[in-house]
């Protein structure tokens, strides 16, 4: 058996995988202000939701929390293992879109499933899940219960920057125009894709990955608008970091 | 002796304000490294370099447009903060409007005795850039003169020249000790060597440098040289940041920074007349971004650069908000990628932060270590 665990930003996610690849176990917490605590805890639930014992169980960390996890025998960066449990699933040449909660992350690969180059936001977490967490508050809207509320628009209207600051403003002048939340919400979630876009042109075959994603699919909606293609979904896109971690646990 | 440098570094101020209880000498504070050093040192100033500290701070905003580079910034703040106190007079060549607004800033806000604006010809590829860049230092010599009272003669130029050119000679030598399988000196190590130089009177550079020298047999032999590493930009003093890099699992065995080894790359040849061969040397030293056209002769330098010194990738930092710098990057990425030689682009400001970039360096390290198993 081999384990993955992602240390994020927002969340602490851990998959176990058996030798032929198969998820065995897997699980999710808030990372919280303890990433030694909420390592041990996910690496246990999943541990226990498998009905598996630690002995003998390869680890291998990643996410910005990656070095608090002691008991992981290697870490890897994010980059690459989000690289690799995307290419496990769509073995071919990708252009690889992480949301996460602090950062966005374009990777690119070629056709063998190597990271050819790729990019991160700056130092502003403009377009990320932190972005969201803050439009959220300040629309009254639980976080969880946007994507239905961007779902059931049906106006179309747009929100032209993706900076956090200005886009608060804007949604005051929308409100101000009688706009409903509804609307905006979409709005917000389109100048996420703005901001995607911004980053890479997105040549090729698109996956988008990472917990955002996993909450909000109107966002696979609103990249294949964007894009005017299909954009490749992989099962549990939350996990994707934690999966190909458990993949280099094999190697 | 090498710890040396990294003391200089440190203590650039007291450094200098001992020089000058000591000697009784002009102290010169210089914003770019296109001054012509030499005939500051025929008329024994001391030229130091104006640099920032990286910390943040507030008290640049009214004195200089928010919009440029932090770099130019941090220098301002410096002398507002009161650090630069020592200072007899300021100048600069003409390189760029950022570090040009926080020159004249400078001039306006914290009064020093003297300064000059050096108008460094921009197009230096052009065949009028050189009895143009004479006459001005001509004309720049005849100030000095004028603010020390004292004439400064052919021998006192030829003196300033043996002095500039020996240090240069002695850190080419040092940089060439960089190509080797291990080198023996870190690449933190050679950014301490070459800035700690541009803030020291050279006499005192040199001849630490050639104590160095003597320790670098076997040096760093047990270290772990990891990746060979090029990092390429404009004025770069980030020592947190390159020692982050190198505690990734990687070795900057070469640059291209002004802090770097565009500074001291070419020496003055010396045949005829003395003013001649140093405008000549800066004419034709390793271009600025600013002023690199028509041609961009920066391309096969630093392709060389990273072959010399067998880099197997390429940092690319830029300082936010540097245009001429940034311009190059496309070309320059090109260039090292089409030539196998991946990079990593990364925007710095006064702070940068450092997780995050660490997390960027290191997926580049796995990547070029996965291109070793191919």
């Amino acid at each position: 058996m081999f384990a993955g665990i992602d240390v994020g930003a927002s969340a602490t996610k851990c998959m176990i995988v058996d030798e032929s690849k198969n998820e065995v176990a897997s699980a999710v917490r808030r990372t919280g202000m303890s990433l030694r605590k909420v390592a041990d805890e996910v690496y246990k639930e999943a541990l226990s939701g498998a009905g598996l014992e630690p002995d003998g169980i390869k680890v291998v960390a990643t996410g910005f929390g990656r070095k608090n996890v002691d008991f992981a025998d290697s870490i890897r960066t994010e980059i690459s293992c989000h690289c690799k449990g995307c290419y496990h699933h769509f073995p071919r040449a990708l252009t690889i879109v992480d949301i996460g909660g602090q950062d966005t992350k374009l990777i690119r690969t070629n056709v063998e499933g190597k990271i050819i180059d790729f990019k991160m936001n700056r130092k502003c977490a403009a377009g990320t899940g932190a972005f969201l967490e803050e439009i959220a508050r300040r629309m009254d809207v639980p976080l969880e219960e946007m994507n239905g509320l961007a779902l059931s628009s049906e106006r179309e209207i747009e929100i032209g920057s993706y900076c956090t600051v200005f886009t608060a403003t804007e949604i005051l002048s929308k409100i101000r125009e009688g706009e409903k939340q509804k609307d905006i919400v979409r709005a917000v979630f389109g100048s996420v894709i703005k901001r995607i876009q911004e980053m890479n042109p997105l040549i090729g075959d698109v996956v988008l990955t990472g917990g955002v994603v996993a909450h909000n699919e109107i966002l696979f909606d609103l990249l294949e608008e964007a894009l005017g293609r299909e954009v490749l979904k992989p099962p549990k896109p939350q996990f994707t970091g934690a999966f190909g971690a458990a993949l280099y646990a094999m190697m | 002796m090498i710890e040396m440098f990294q003391e200089w570094f440190e203590n650039r101020h007291e450094y200098a304000k001992h020089w000058k209880e000591k000697t009784g000498g002009k102290v010169l504070g210089y914003f770019c490294t296109y001054v012509p050093e030499e005939i500051l040192y025929a008329a024994d100033v001391l030229p130091v370099r104006i640099l920032g500290s990286h910390e943040p701070q507030d008290v640049t905003e009214p004195y200089i447009f928010g919009m440029f580079c932090p770099f130019c910034r941090d220098c301002l703040a410096q002398g507002l903060k009161g650090r630069y106190d020592y200072l007899d007079g300021i100048m600069i060549s003409q390189s760029c409007l950022h570090i040009r607004q926080a020159y004249t800033s400078w001039e306006m806000h914290i009064p020093v005795p003297y300064s000059y604006y050096l108008p460094m010809p921009n197009n230096v590829q052009s065949p009028r850039a050189l009895p143009y860049l004479v006459g001005e230092l001509e004309k720049f010599k005849k100030s000095v003169e004028e603010w020390t009272g004292k004439t400064i003669t052919d021998e006192d130029l030829v003196r300033g020249i043996e002095i500039m050119n020996r240090n240069r000679e002695l850190m080419m030598k040092f940089y060439e000790t960089r190509k080797a399988e291990k080198p023996p000196m870190t690449g933190l190590e050679a950014m301490f060597m070459v800035v700690s130089g541009q803030m020291i009177h050279k006499d005192d550079h040199s001849r630490t440098i050639e104590d160095a020298m003597k320790e670098l047999d076997g040096r760093n032999a047990d270290r772990n040289v990891g990746q060979r590493l090029m990092i390429i930009g404009s004025e770069d003093d980030d020592t947190e940041f390159i020692r982050m890099v190198e505690d990734c699992g990687a070795t900057l065995v070469v640059d291209d920074h002004c802090t770097g080894s565009r500074y001291f790359w070419n020496t003055v040849e010396l045949d005829g007349n003395p003013m001649e061969a140093i405008a000549k040397r800066y004419i034709e030293r390793p271009r600025c971004p600013s002023k690199d056209w028509g041609e961009r002769s920066r391309l096969p330098h630093i392709m060389k650069l990273a072959k010399d010194y067998n880099a197997a990738g390429a940092i690319l930092v830029q300082q936010k908000f540097c245009d001429p710098h940034e311009l190059d990057i496309p070309a320059i990425k090109n260039e090292l990628e089409s030539n196998d030689i991946p990079t990593l682009f990364l925007e710095l400001d006064v702070t940068v932060p450092i997780g995050q970039f660490k997390t960027r360096v290191e997926a580049f390290l796995e990547m070029l270590m996965e291109e070793d198993l191919f």
